[in-house]
């Protein structure tokens, strides 16, 4: 009120000084804000909807054409600096201070988009040219491409008007990305891990493959040599038959048994039959059980005579002499008791046996001729089984993403089978390159937090906000992760403006619940 | 020896209180008695009188007294013919032409043959699987071809697989013995160092992987004997096998025969089994049907339990229970650490991913003594009394004797056992069995 004498000649231009009576109408004003109501989206040229638009635009209209009655002495004078693109106080700030504005060299600035805030406030008074701007003069003056964007300016106010202190973000006083895996051990060991992870779960393909590739080849071979030894055994028998009628006259010859000189022959004796029980293909096993005789009930009629020689007397303990045995006699009498079995268990013996048939069907066992070499075969037959995997499924390009002969942990094959790989919103990002597409705008700080905000020492904010808009594009994922690395452990908002309505949108990491620990 | 005995009637000896038969046999028949089972029963005392006789392939001496306690069943068999005395009232005795004995001497000679085959070509002799089911005679067959080898001058092998009617050790374990003697009339083999493992139950199912592995593993120590021991190689093995041929059982005795890579298995009475086994082994293995003898007594539950029993404490205290003197000491629990081979099995869905069932079934479970340990059979296993590292090779280590638990005392933590061998133990890992004794008599 001091200075009212001198401010007054200036005021003469620009301020209107209002009688009393129109100031009480003023204050009397009603503060209501329009109430918005619902959104119509489609014109139904009925009177009704164009009635309602109309009060609603003469509301609006009404309420941005009303004169604002403000307090001079309330009003801070400020001076907007083009080539600075900031507000310079000159006369003391207001309370607002405690959250907005800078000093820089001895003097008090203010933001373009805090200015045109407090100036909606009617807190400033802006000059230009020694001439006070309207806000509409504000909004075409401050907001540019270079300051503050419509955009930004919309969210920064929405987020003032809410009580929300909102500062500028200044990449620059981020810690810079050293500093942050020296602050944060936690995202180091994070991209070591995914490291080790990736390593592990490289595709091993190749190898695998080739080694399919040789084994199918050894596979032909095994055939070949197998198609060798059945020619060869296709001979065999004719030279088998050549020889008994030999040894059946040796037998007759040799009709009483004589001691050692005798060598081979003398036992002989029995030889007949079981010479044919042989399989004329299978190897000849160490053992000729075609000279050594057991009295095998099992064996049939005609290969088992009825009556057994006796034995040689050398072979039987104290030099006894036995006479011949009758047999038949015995075969009637084998497994007179009944196997007791409930008529599941017969069914299920049933079943088994139709589907195993005899191992000495197959050529390769017949070949073999003892343990060792049966053994090998049946080593042999297990690695090949197990090797013998479905060619549809692995001889082609793309194979599957695990060889169940390889028993790994569970976790690791859940990991491996996991074709989208979970991320981490920091996972890689301080490799990516900086872009400015997308940037953040404002610290945001939480209203209860105002008493004792300091613009000096800010502390770490509550958000940070990235404005865009719905007519642009949705932020991909490369961007989401480099202003959450820019961010740090700050969550970044993104706050979208629909024309007057703005939306806020995070992204959060989150863990899918896995089964397994581990 | 060999001459017929002169047809002199030995005037007979009044024995005092009982009665004497006579029976005079003809050649290849035999003589089948039982004496009853059941305590205080008048035992059976056999004589041979004239000729030649044998009870199981060994042979009996003239005018020597053979004893025969209850619930013995006794074949006397002759070849040439002969005349015996019984002193006694068996349950049943009479004779008996119908012998497989001439199917069973032939066997021998055959298995002789190979024996001779393989003395001649340096090689190893044959290796012989007796299968069966139960109540067959597959133990006395067993008992029959090892005697006429060792008279003819063997030394074969057997390996006793049977883990409910072990002829070697205490049931519930597996075993293989090197056979330098005739089996003892009335006692059987004499059972000198005897490799035995502990199983731990009477019938294989109960853990039939540990089953399969002790079999592998007696089947590896019995090829490193023979590596050494050309008499033994020479000599062979006869397995006796378990009476359990379906299931498992049958996979187990295919399992044994490709272990021990046996040349002949001899099925006794049983033509399914002998075509599966025609069907599973390979062709160079010569599986022979032979039958039964038609003096097999099929044997109880009881009776076996008895025979089970008889043994555990014929291996305390001597056959008969005169022969030896047992120890009985007390030990404390912390100077010992006992194991149960086997986890309890558990279904599948109860494990953990990736796991499954077999691991369980060979692991060492530690046993905290308590008062349920009171009469079980306790094997001392011979693996070294090493640390933790150490337990991995107790389930494949042999036995080295066998102790019976009588009384536990949780108070002061001490057990008293019953022990062939006076304190200390020689080493402080024990199994314990399911089977339990009861020092009653």
């Amino acid at each position: 009120m001091a200075d009212q004498n001198k401010t007054g000649t200036d005021a003469k231009f620009y301020n209107e000084i209002l009688s009393p009576s129109e100031l009480f109408a003023a204050r009397s004003r009603s503060h209501k804000i329009p109430v918005r109501g619902q959104k119509d989206f489609f014109p139904d040229d009925s009177d009704e909807q164009r009635q309602r638009l109309e009060q609603s635009l003469t509301e609006h209209w009404s309420l941005i054409s009303e004169e604002r009655v403000e307090k001079l002495g309330n009003l801070v004078k400020a001076t907007w600096v083009p080539s600075e693109k900031v507000v310079e106080l000159q006369s003391p700030a207001g309370k607002f201070w405690q959250t907005m504005g800078f000093s820089a060299g001895g003097k008090q600035f203010l933001f373009p988009e805090e200015a045109l805030y407090l100036m909606e406030c009617g807190n400033v008074q802006v000059f230009y040219q020694e001439l006070p701007l309207s806000i509409q003069d504000g909004y075409e003056k401050f907001l540019s491409s270079s300051t503050v964007r419509l955009q930004e300016y919309q969210v920064f106010g929405h987020l003032k008007r809410l009580g929300y202190v909102v500062l500028r973000f200044d990449p620059s006083s981020e810690t810079s990305s050293y500093a942050k895996q020296l602050n944060l051990p936690q995202s180091h060991d994070r991209s070591g891990k995914q490291l080790k992870r990736k390593r592990s779960a490289s595709p091993t393909t190749p190898s695998s493959h080739t080694e399919a590739q040789e084994e199918s080849t050894a596979d032909r071979m095994e055939e070949d040599t197998c198609s060798r030894e059945s020619q060869e055994d296709k001979k065999y028998p004719e030279s088998h038959r050549a020889i008994s009628p030999k040894t059946s006259s040796t037998q007759t010859a040799t009709a009483s048994p004589e001691d050692g000189g005798g060598g081979t022959t003398w036992w002989m004796e029995d030889v007949v039959g079981e010479r044919s029980d042989q399989q004329p293909a299978s190897a000849a096993s160490r053992w000729d059980f075609s000279s050594i005789f057991f009295p095998d009930l099992g064996a049939s009629r005609e290969l088992l005579s009825s009556c057994l020689a006796s034995p040689h007397p050398s072979l039987l303990p104290g030099a006894l002499a036995v006479g011949v045995c009758d047999v038949d006699p015995w075969r009637s009498r084998i497994n007179l008791r009944d196997v007791k079995m409930s008529l599941k268990e017969q069914m299920r013996e049933e079943e088994k046996r139709k589907r195993r048939s005899d191992i000495n069907k197959n050529r390769e066992v017949r070949n073999c001729r003892n343990w060792a070499e049966y053994r090998e075969l049946m080593e042999r037959r297990e690695e090949r089984r197990s090797k013998g995997r479905p060619a549809h499924l692995w001889d082609g390009e793309v194979t599957p993403l695990h060889d169940p002969r390889q028993p790994i942990p569970t976790g690791e094959l859940l990991d491996k089978i996991s074709v989208i790989k979970s991320t981490n919103l920091l996972e890689g990002a301080s490799r990516l390159q900086a872009s400015d597409e997308w940037r953040i705008s404002f610290n945001v700080y939480q209203p209860d937090t105002v008493a004792d905000f300091k613009k000096s020492n800010q502390g770490k904010p509550y958000a940070r906000m990235c404005v865009c808009s719905f007519d642009g594009p949705v932020p991909d994922l490369r961007a989401i992760k480099q202003l959450a690395f820019r961010s740090g452990d700050v969550p970044v908002v993104f706050a979208v403006v629909d024309y007057g309505d703005i939306s806020f949108y995070t992204f959060k990491d989150f863990q899918l619940p896995t089964d397994v620990f581990l | 020896m060999a001459t017929e005995g002169v047809e002199t009637t030995s005037e007979d000896v009044p024995v005092p209180g009982k009665v004497s038969t006579r029976y005079d046999l003809e050649k290849e028949t035999e003589l089948r008695f039982e004496v009853e089972a059941g305590e205080a029963v008048e035992q059976v005392e056999l004589e041979l009188l004239t000729g030649m006789a044998e009870v199981f392939g060994s042979e009996l001496n003239r005018n020597k007294k053979y004893t025969f306690g209850a619930g013995s069943k006794i074949a006397v068999f002759t070849w040439q013919g002969c005349s015996v005395n019984l002193y006694g009232k068996p349950e049943v005795a009479y004779v008996s032409k119908d012998t497989p004995m001439l199917l069973y001497l032939n066997t021998h000679a055959a298995l002789e043959q190979m024996r001779k085959q393989a003395e001649r070509d340096n090689e190893r002799g044959p290796r012989v699987m007796v299968v069966g089911p139960t109540d067959v005679g597959k133990s006395t067959v067993c008992r029959l071809l090892l005697s006429y080898a060792v008279r003819v001058g063997r030394r074969p092998t057997l390996v006793e697989l049977d883990v409910g009617q072990s002829g070697v050790s205490v049931p519930g374990t597996m075993s293989a013995l090197c056979i330098e003697r005739p089996a003892d009339v009335e006692e059987g083999f004499s059972v000198q160092a005897p490799l035995v493992y502990h199983f731990g139950s009477t019938t294989p199912g109960t853990n039939i992987k540990l089953y399969n592995k002790l079999t592998s593993c007696l089947a590896e120590v019995f090829s490193q004997r023979c590596e050494v021991n050309r008499k033994a190689s020479v000599g062979g093995c006869i397995i006796n096998t378990c009476g359990w041929v379906k299931g498992s059982g049958y996979q187990a005795l295919v399992h044994c025969a490709s272990a021990f890579e046996v040349d002949v298995v001899l099925v006794l009475d049983h033509e399914r089994l002998y075509n599966e086994l025609k069907r599973d082994l390979p062709h160079f293995v010569r599986v022979v049907l032979l039958p039964k003898s038609g003096g097999v007594v099929e044997r109880s539950k009881e009776c076996r339990r008895d025979t089970r029993d008889e043994k555990i404490r014929e291996y305390f205290y001597g056959f008969r229970g005169v022969t030896f003197y047992p120890f009985s000491y007390e030990v404390r629990f912390s100077d010992v650490r006992i194991y149960k081979i086997g986890a309890p099995s558990i279904p599948d869905s109860c494990l953990p991913l990736g796991m499954s069932q077999d691991d369980t079934q060979l692991k060492l479970v530690p046993v905290t003594p308590g008062r349920d340990l009171t009469y079980h059979v306790l094997s001392v296993s011979s693996a070294e009394d090493g640390e933790e590292g150490a337990r991995k090779g107790i389930v494949e280590s042999p036995v080295c004797g066998f102790i019976v638990v009588t009384n536990v005392d949780t108070q002061t933590q001490v057990m008293k056992v019953l022990s062939p061998a006076p304190r200390p133990l020689p080493r402080h890992t024990l199994l314990i069995m399911d089977i339990r004794f009861m020092d009653m008599k």
